[in-house]
């Protein structure tokens, strides 16, 4: 038996009278890739907001990180939907925000940053504030703020959905160039289902709200992956499949 | 600076070139060149009230300053502070600043405190309410973000809820340095004797109109020096304004 990072069990949520999220039960490999995808609304942020110790499950779920119980604040790293950079501070200022808040001493995290902001096609840039930045590297400021806050499970929600298609491709292989070197365990949400095979060892597809787990697929493409994936016949196969249920899901949600 | 004395000049000439043209009765507006004779024959007199009087409004202002902002993140923190203090600022600010100097004089005597008091007393409620505005307006992502870092309250309110605070604060910070001059002349009226303040009484009770005009013109270089120090400051501090 492999260990488990990350175990959800029965994990439902209500606002109010809305039911955002059904019963959800899931378990992630240490090391894993898991992309989640699902029609909007469904509850994928709700769901990270619970994973990120922001938001309390309703009664009857757990979250079990590393098999234990217990406050999650501060314990994942978490990338919200939006990048989320503060003006007032510089790229590098950005990325150290989460090392600060732990109060790691400052020379050693700021030497790590200054490494890893060549890693994150940041060099030369480390000195320039967010509002001078193309979308793509606040992007990538956001993700190595997410790195440099060192926890095994990252949370990424939709982290280039705003980027454009091709930038976004190059980000996909450059993450999981990123990840290949870090060795996290990542959680990724995206309304792409290329990028959602591509990336992943397993997607997850989601059902209309409320949201439950429809379908849990692994994908057993080799690594490395290149951008010549997305057309072998492999890929479309796969493909096939999960636009069979993503699109079964929005049309209810349409409807709904 | 020249950006500043620009206007300014230009206002100068058409006040000169009014008088001149209109053939304007000096009793209502003397021409600039003689005013400007009377300051540049008591230059020493008229610095004094420039300095008096901006010592006053400029620690008023500080004092509000410091206040507003202190006590906005004292009811961020703690709400229930918030419930009882706030209506007592809101109602302290009902009551006219004239209805005060009385007492404050009563109290602090004819010093410098007197008159930054009521300077003081002018200056730190706009701060206050500036800055639990711009707190409030702080997207809660950004806090909620900031917490998934194991942040604690202290450390939202020094690294997000302030410094998110700056343009607000600085808004207000402006405003309240022309009502801390107001405050500081207010505050001269009750018997003081030095200051600009003084300078007005005085030359409006013995018709100098030279010399009221001469006063006028020192209050507004106080007021001036206190915005351009306003300006400076958030120029160096909210140079990222435009977004947020
Ligand atoms: N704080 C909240 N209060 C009330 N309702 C909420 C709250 N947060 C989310 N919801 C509701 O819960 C549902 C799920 O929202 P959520 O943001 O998790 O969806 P999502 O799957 O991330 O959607 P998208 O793909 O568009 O980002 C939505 O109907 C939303 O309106
Ligand atoms: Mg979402």
């Amino acid at each position: 038996m492999t260990a488990t990072k990350l175990s959800i069990s029965g994990v439902g949520k209500n606002f109010g009278a809305v039911r955002a999220l059904d019963r959800v039960d899931l378990d992630i490999a240490p090391g894993e890739f898991v992309t989640l995808i699902g029609p909007s609304g469904c509850g994928k942020s709700t769901l990270f907001n619970m994973l990120a110790g922001l938001l309390e499950p309703d009664a009857g779920g757990t979250i079990l990180l590393d098999g234990k119980p217990g406050k999650l604040l501060g314990r994942t790293a978490f990338m919200p939907q939006r990048d989320l950079l503060l003006p007032w501070r510089n790229v590098l200022d950005n990325a150290l925000l989460p090392c600060e808040i732990e109060g790691l001493p400052r020379a050693e995290t700021r030497a790590r940053a200054e490494k890893m902001a060549v890693d994150f096609g940041l060099r030369g840039f480390e000195k320039h504030f967010p509002q001078q930045l193309s979308g793509g590297m606040r992007q990538r400021v956001a993700l190595m703020r997410t790195f440099m806050f060192e926890r095994d499970l990252m949370l990424l929600d939709e982290p280039f959905g705003a980027l454009d298609a091709l930038t976004r491709s190059m980000m996909q292989r450059w993450l999981l160039d990123i990840w290949a070197r870090y060795r996290r365990t990542i959680i990724f949400i995206t309304h792409d289902i290329d990028e959602a095979i591509f990336l992943a060892d397993r997607v997850v597809v989601m059902s209309a709200r409320p949201g439950r787990i429809k379908l849990d697929r692994r994908i057993e493409l080799p690594r490395p992956r290149d951008a010549h994936l997305l057309t072998a016949p492999e890929f479309t196969a796969i493909k096939r499949e999960l636009l069979d249920a993503v699109e079964e899901e929005s049309l209810k949600s349409f409807s709904a | 600076m020249l950006r500043a004395a620009l206007p300014i000049l230009l206002l100068f000439a058409l006040w000169e070139a009014a008088v001149v043209g209109l053939a304007i009765d000096p009793f209502y507006l003397p021409s600039i060149r003689v005013v400007a004779a009377a300051m540049q024959a008591q230059s020493g007199f008229y610095l004094d009230a420039y300095l008096v009087t901006l010592a006053e409004a400029a620690l008023g202002f500080a004092m509000g300053g410091l206040v507003g902002v202190a006590s906005a993140l004292l009811f961020t923190r703690l709400p229930m502070v918030k419930d009882m203090v706030l209506p007592i600022f809101i109602v302290s600010q009902t009551v006219p600043v004239i209805a005060f100097g009385a007492i404050v004089v009563l109290w602090f005597g004819n010093t410098l405190m007197a008159k930054a008091a009521i300077a003081f007393y002018l200056t730190f409620f706009p701060v206050t309410i500036n800055t639990l505005a711009g707190i409030a307006a702080v997207d809660a992502r950004q806090v909620a973000l900031l917490r998934s870092f194991g942040a604690g309250q202290g450390a939202v309110m020094r690294k997000l809820l302030l410094p998110a605070a700056l343009p607000r604060i600085f808004t207000a910070l402006r405003l309240s340095a022309s009502l801390a001059l107001a405050g500081a002349i207010v505050g001269e009226w009750f018997g003081a004797t030095r200051g600009v303040g003084a300078m007005l009484l005085a030359a409006m009770f013995n018709e100098q109109i030279v010399s009221l005009w001469a006063s006028i013109l020192v209050a507004a270089a106080v007021g001036g020096t206190l915005f351009a120090a306003v300006a400076l400051a958030e120029r160096a501090m909210v140079f990222w304004r435009e977004e947020l």
